[in-house]
């Protein structure tokens, strides 16, 4: 039979290293990552989860962090913006994203950049139609998107 | 999103260009906001920080009976609690702009006595986690006594109208009557006379994704307090707070760092920072603030709601327009924050883009039972813009004119730039015209009725519309003398520090508070053209420190003016350091005159005998480390502040004439919806931006500020809105209810420009970021278009969601009844 | 935002997850958490306990059975729908579950989570009662089978009572399915959305227009018959921030109509 409790210890991989926590059961997975293991890359926009600032990737598949409780997470590797680059080498993503001006105040774009890595290592070579379905849980209010789609779009090319 | 035009080039950083600016750097903010590596406000943390919680006032208008905070800060864990009471004996309350009856009311940090909105913070509770702070919140006890609100800006003044706040003994928050030319001669002059009864620009705002915020740290032993919070105008929070906590401003350092969004929504969070004060000092702890997605659409800067009743146009059989008299009625919400400014500074724009000179309008504020309103993108003028906009279709469309021939006629012609329009603002440059040409040709415009055909086929209606605004940048504060001559403020200015260190690191601080706009690029790229080095080697640092005196009194990130405030600052204070290095140079050189050196590759040097050179790194370590035997009246710092001031004069009070704005930045944005006449259903399926903002100093910068502006027009134009039930409650208050454009929503884009110097700044520049709502004013135009010859509706309201384009489908009598045309 | 205090389990059986369910009054099962941590962060419903289903492999899979006949785990998620092979025998299925919000919610959300939830403006509900799903409930009593057309019950309200978990939805072979809907902004929010299936007769589903879908039966595909079939509906809707009462009646005309019409094209 399973334990009822409202807490747990928790043990969660984040970009390669394991943290061991105890957590409450109604702590959100974006609150335990952003506050309990300072990775604050991973933001908050929003308290209905509509923004997608954020979207980590969780066992691989992309998520809002905010409608996941973080004892849900026990076990699970997960991928936060803080472990795209390696070694202070962007990803071809990140660079593209600037090249083509895809980020002005840079809110949304850790959580664009998951979206848009998750869609990349599935789908190598999207459709247009498919990068923007695969952008739309993101919302920004800079850019206007078209810039991110471009971004994208180039970075594609880039990995082909 | 096919179609966009060429990113203009990216340029290597390596090596020094002919000219860093005009060329498409890469920005300096990317590399650490890519990697997740940016700061902002809610990712600072301190040792034994509280977390604060507002509750919050589930009624738009209530008197408190009682408050009982007890039971809350029994629960272990919780640190205390602040409430309006307190508030009112620890602080003032703010200062107002308006006069009296508005400037009597009284507004506190929290609520004293009653509330206003729903959404208005009543009581601050304090915790060590956020989740204890919100449970104990829940334990706090407030009772109310509801009271009838006002929702209605048109009713707020009837006799049987609550009143809001008694101290003013009336809604009326604010009126003036602006009048220039001679309104009788252009209606007695006029062929027709259009009457428009009533036109509604609606309430809502740009919803920045990073909500405001801030961590505040009080010193017992300075009295000083620490803000690190993402308030996008400092020295105007200082000045509202200083007073109110009864401080001198010295003792607010205000702190700020990577900002995600601010469209002028990050202005007004004085209040909340005044309780974060209170706070760190009654509990001696950090005290954090992190504004709910909710809380911020419940209480936050709203924009303007504006209603025109009553206007009349005078037009010549032509389409000369020859002048119109209107009513403004602004619903300011429950707080005067920022306003009544708002009440003036649309007069900016006066004419719109225009040349009628026979203008009246009569403005009136009031107060109303919702959100206080303060400064949105394109504050104030935006809404008056899309009035002039909609002036000119509906007179187009009841003459049986084009409305591109309409505008033609009446733009501002290029000639006639610089502009003095009918209430004395300068008009700096501009061609309209041609813009709208270029306009026209991205978006096919002589293809138009062929795809209307096409469209028609497929049983959809197609319409094309044009929008054309300004954005007008650069304040002069003396325009807040026209709401209240008892305001002592006037001008504009802001503050660049440059120097060289030690090991010749040229060193930036800014005033300004960036939200995304790229200011440590473009700052980096003057100062490298100036000292004829690399981008790479300027070190601009990010945000805004009022600790270290670069700032002055207007400084922040806000009124679309930093490409000329600020970047004017850092122009000249790196010729000052330009001419600080060759003064030194010329000592170092055994008097060489500063005429015969150049700076050229990170040096100084003889123009003649370039080998004769002295490495920045050499200049600052000389002066800071090294600099016995120098002249002694060698005034030589390397450590440069310049604080730039536009020529503005304050303005005639009396006849409300005067320059209000240093430049006049333009777009020309033209849509093509197509709508389902079964439904009201409708795309933009297609769109074309045109702007023209003077020098551009980052091609890809200013695009990127064109694109997101026109972003959030389109969202404003077809779903946000911030719409109020009659007892007051906000039906939006979160990003499920209130829709903004996500990226399957953008229509394709076509983007042009042309480039009309600004002969009134130092750089040629001209403040674009705000850019003005052209897409609202076009989306209406288009969604008119479109009806026309389907029941042939008016566009009476800024936002047209389905439901409204299928009401206006189905009874285009009821909007028809708004508009009248009388021969004159 | 911020969560009341709840207590957690992650059963691996479904015979665990009913014991809690059933011992624990105020506990709720928690299936993509798409919806219940939203509204857990608004503070509108807080379970005692939340009963993590996302460990129960036997509520996971979708299979083709050689009738046709689809059986899908209600904790399928709507990504796993749509990328199933065996789901494309129904494609309207994998079709819809693409139209919901985005990636992220659809790599979360499951498809017994979205009809037992039953909000309004959920797609799923209104295309199960369409398609004439059959679903299977367990609770202490052992299994029922409920068909869709009496599982939705009102508002956030099915036939999964306390104590009781769905286990499996069963979607019967057929291909005449259609699905039209008008939304807040794309993939958005449904204002109104209209399910249809024909299978020698028409069945049509509307959501968003009450407290559960409304089922009708037209007594042809015609758009005459359709129209005819959702005047006699004596449809209230509800009126919001984005549709008034009439707007809701009117589009569900129009919807019914253009999701019959694809049902038609595809039969």
């Amino acid at each position: 039979m399973s334990a009822v409790s409202s807490s747990k210890t928790i043990a969660v991989t984040i970009n390669d290293t394991v943290y061991e926590r105890e957590v409450e059961a109604r702590k959100l997975l974006i609150h335990f990552i952003r506050d309990d293991l300072d990775f604050t890359g991973s933001h908050i926009g929003c308290d209905t989860g509509n923004c997608g600032a954020c979207s980590v990737i969780v066992d691989g598949v992309l998520v809002k962090s905010c409608m996941m409780l973080a004892v849900q997470a026990d076990g699970a590797t997960i991928e936060t913006v803080e472990g795209l680059a390696e070694g202070g080498e962007l990803t071809a993503l990140q660079q593209s994203f600037s090249d083509h001006h895809a980020l002005q105040c840079g809110y949304c774009t850790p959580g664009m950049l998951m979206s848009a890595t998750a869609l990349l290592r599935t789908n190598p070579n999207p459709t247009d139609d498919q990068i923007k379905k695969a952008l739309q849980g993101n919302i920004c209010r800079c850019t206007g998107y078209w810039n991110i789609f471009e971004a994208v779009k180039a970075a594609t090319a880039d990995m082909a | 999103m096919s179609g966009t035009t060429v990113i203009p080039e990216r340029v290597e950083t390596q090596k020094p260009q002919k000219g860093w600016a005009g060329q498409s750097v890469p920005r300096k903010e990317d590399k650490r906001l890519v990697q997740g590596e940016g700061v902002f406000v809610d990712d600072i943390k301190r040792h034994g920080m509280g977390y604060i919680f507002f509750v919050r006032s589930p009624y738009a208008h209530a008197h408190i009976t009682s408050i009982d905070v007890s039971k809350a800060e029994a629960i272990k864990g919780v640190y205390g609690t602040l409430t309006g009471e307190e508030v009112a004996a620890l602080t003032d309350p703010f200062f107002q702009l308006s006069t009296p009856p508005g400037a009597h009311l009284k507004d506190y940090a929290l609520a004293v006595g009653k509330v206003r909105y729903v959404g208005e913070a009543v009581v601050a509770v304090v915790a060590e986690t956020r989740e204890l702070a919100r449970d104990a919140s829940e334990l706090v006890e407030v009772e109310y006594e509801p009271l009838p609100p006002v929702t209605d800006a048109r009713r707020a003044e009837d006799p049987e109208a609550p009143i809001l706040h008694e101290d003013s003994g009336s809604n009326l928050m604010w009126e003036g009557v602006y009048e220039w030319g001679d309104l009788d001669a252009a209606f007695a002059e006029a062929d027709r006379v259009v009457k428009i009864k009533e036109l509604h620009f609606h309430r809502f705002n740009s919803t920045p994704l990073e909500t405001n915020g801030a961590l505040v740290e009080y010193n017992r032993g300075t009295g000083q307090w620490t803000i690190h919070t993402n308030n996008q105008f400092p020295g105007f929070a200082a000045i509202m707070m200083g007073p109110a906590i009864r401080c001198g401003l010295d003792k607010l350092r205000f702190v700020t760092q990577d900002i995600g969004g601010g469209f002028g929504n990050k202005i007004t969070s004085h209040p909340q920072l005044v309780v974060c004060c209170l706070l760190a000092r009654k509990l001696n702890r950090p005290v954090q603030w992190t504004e709910w997605r909710t809380d911020f659409h419940l209480s936050m800067s709203h924009g303007n709601e504006r209603w025109f009743h009553d206007t009349e146009v005078a037009v010549k059989e032509d389409g000369t327009l020859l002048g119109f008299r209107t009513c403004a009625l602004d619903d300011a919400g429950a707080w005067l924050r920022y306003e009544p400014l708002g009440g003036v500074i649309w007069a900016q724009v006066t004419p719109g883009m225009y040349r009628w000179r026979n203008i009246r309008l009569e403005f009136t504020q009031v107060a109303t039972n919702k959100a206080p309103v303060s400064p949105n993108r394109g504050y104030s003028r935006m809404q008056h813009l899309w009035f002039t906009e909609r002036v000119i279709d509906i007179v187009a469309h009841e003459l049986g004119l084009d409305p591109v021939e309409v505008r033609k006629r009446n733009y501002v012609r290029a000639e006639d730039m610089p502009y003095e329009t009918p209430n004395g603002c300068v008009y700096d440059s501009g061609d309209y015209a041609q813009m709208l040409d270029v306009a026209l040709d991205l978006i096919g415009w002589s293809g138009a009725e062929e795809r209307r055909r096409d469209a028609a086929v497929r049983g959809k209606l197609l319409g094309v519309g044009i929008g054309s605004t300004l954005d007008s940048g650069t304040n002069n504060f003396g325009q807040a003398r026209m709401i209240n001559p008892e305001l002592q403020f006037s001008g504009n200015n802001e503050v660049a520090t440059v120097k060289l260190d030690i090991f010749g690191e040229i060193v930036v601080t800014l005033g300004t508070t960036p939200q995304g706009q790229g200011h440590e690029t473009t700052a980096a790229q003057i100062v490298a053209d100036i000292l004829q080095c690399s981008v790479d080697d300027v070190h601009v640092r990010a945000g805004h420190d009022s600790y270290w005196n670069s700032h002055a009194g207007f400084s922040g990130t806000y009124a679309s003016q930093f490409a000329v405030t600020g970047l004017s600052a850092v122009k000249s204070a790196t010729e000052m350091l330009a001419a600080e290095i060759k003064k030194l140079a010329s000592a170092i050189f055994g008097g060489v005159p500063v005429e015969a050196l150049e700076l050229a590759e990170g040096s100084v040097r003889i123009k003649d005998n370039p080998e004769v050179a002295l490495p920045f790194m050499a200049c600052g370590a000389i002066i800071n480390a090294n600099n016995a035997g120098l002249p002694e009246d060698l005034d030589v710092t390397l450590n440069c502040r310049y604080v730039y001031r536009p020529p503005f004069q304050v303005p005639d009070i009396e006849r409300k004439f005067g320059n209000l704005t240093l430049t006049y930045a333009a777009q020309v944005h033209a849509a093509v919806v197509e709508i389902d006449p079964e439904t009201g259903y409708y795309e933009i399926v297609d769109y074309a931006a045109v702007d023209d903002c003077g020098k551009r100093i980052n091609p890809q910068i200013v695009e990127g500020q064109v694109m997101g502006a026109t972003a959030q027009a389109l969202g404003a134009a077809m779903h946000e809105v911030f719409e109020y039930d009659e007892d007051g409650n906000l039906l939006t208050p979160n990003f499920y209810d209130y829709h903004v454009p996500h990226a399957l929503d953008m229509p394709p884009l076509r983007t042009g420009n042309i480039e009309s110097p600004s002969p009134f700044t130092p750089l040629g520049t001209k403040g674009m970021g705000e850019g003005g709502g052209a897409g609202i004013h076009a989306v209406c135009a288009a969604i008119q278009d479109a009806l026309r010859g389907h029941g042939d509706a008016i566009v009476y309201d800024s936002c047209n969601p389905y439901h409204r384009v299928w009401d206006m489908l189905q009874h285009p009598e009821r909007t028809r009844e708004l508009v009248e045309v009388v021969q004159a | 935002m911020l969560l009341r205090e709840v207590e957690y389990a992650k059963p691996s059986s479904v015979a665990e997850a009913l014991a809690i369910l059933v011992e624990h009054d105020g506990a709720r099962a928690l299936a993509g958490g798409q919806t219940l941590i939203n509204v857990m962060k608004a503070r509108a419903a807080s379970p005692d306990v939340l009963v993590d289903l996302n460990g129960i492999e036997a509520l996971k899979g979708v299979e083709l059975a050689p009738d046709g006949t689809l059986s899908i785990g209600p904790m399928t998620t709507c990504s796993e729908l749509i990328a199933s092979a065996e789901a494309k025998a129904r494609p309207i299925l994998g079709e819809v579950c693409a139209q919901i919000a985005d990636v992220q919610v659809r790599n979360r959300g499951t498809i017994g989570g979205n009809i037992c939830s039953n909000d309004p403006t959920n797609h799923l509900p209104p295309l199960l009662a369409a398609i004439g799903a059959q679903m299977t409930v367990a609770g202490r009593d052992g299994e029922r089978v409920v068909p869709a057309e009496e599982f939705f019950l009102g508002v956030y309200l099915t036939a999964v009572g306390p104590g009781e978990l769905l286990t499996k939805i069963t979607i019967p072979a057929g291909k005449g399915d259609g699905f039209a809907a008008v939304t807040v902004g794309a993939d958005g929010t449904c204002l109104v959305n209209a399910a249809a299936s024909v299978n020698g007769a028409v069945r049509v589903a509307l959501g968003c227009v009450a407290a559960a879908p409304v089922v009708l039966r037209p007594t042809s595909g015609d758009d005459e018959a359709v129209r005819t079939a959702v005047r006699a509906a004596g449809l209230f809707p509800p009126a919001d921030v984005h549709a008034s009462s009439e707007y809701r009646t009117h589009l569900a005309e129009v919807l019914a109509v253009r999701a019959v019409r694809t049902a038609v094209e595809r039969s």
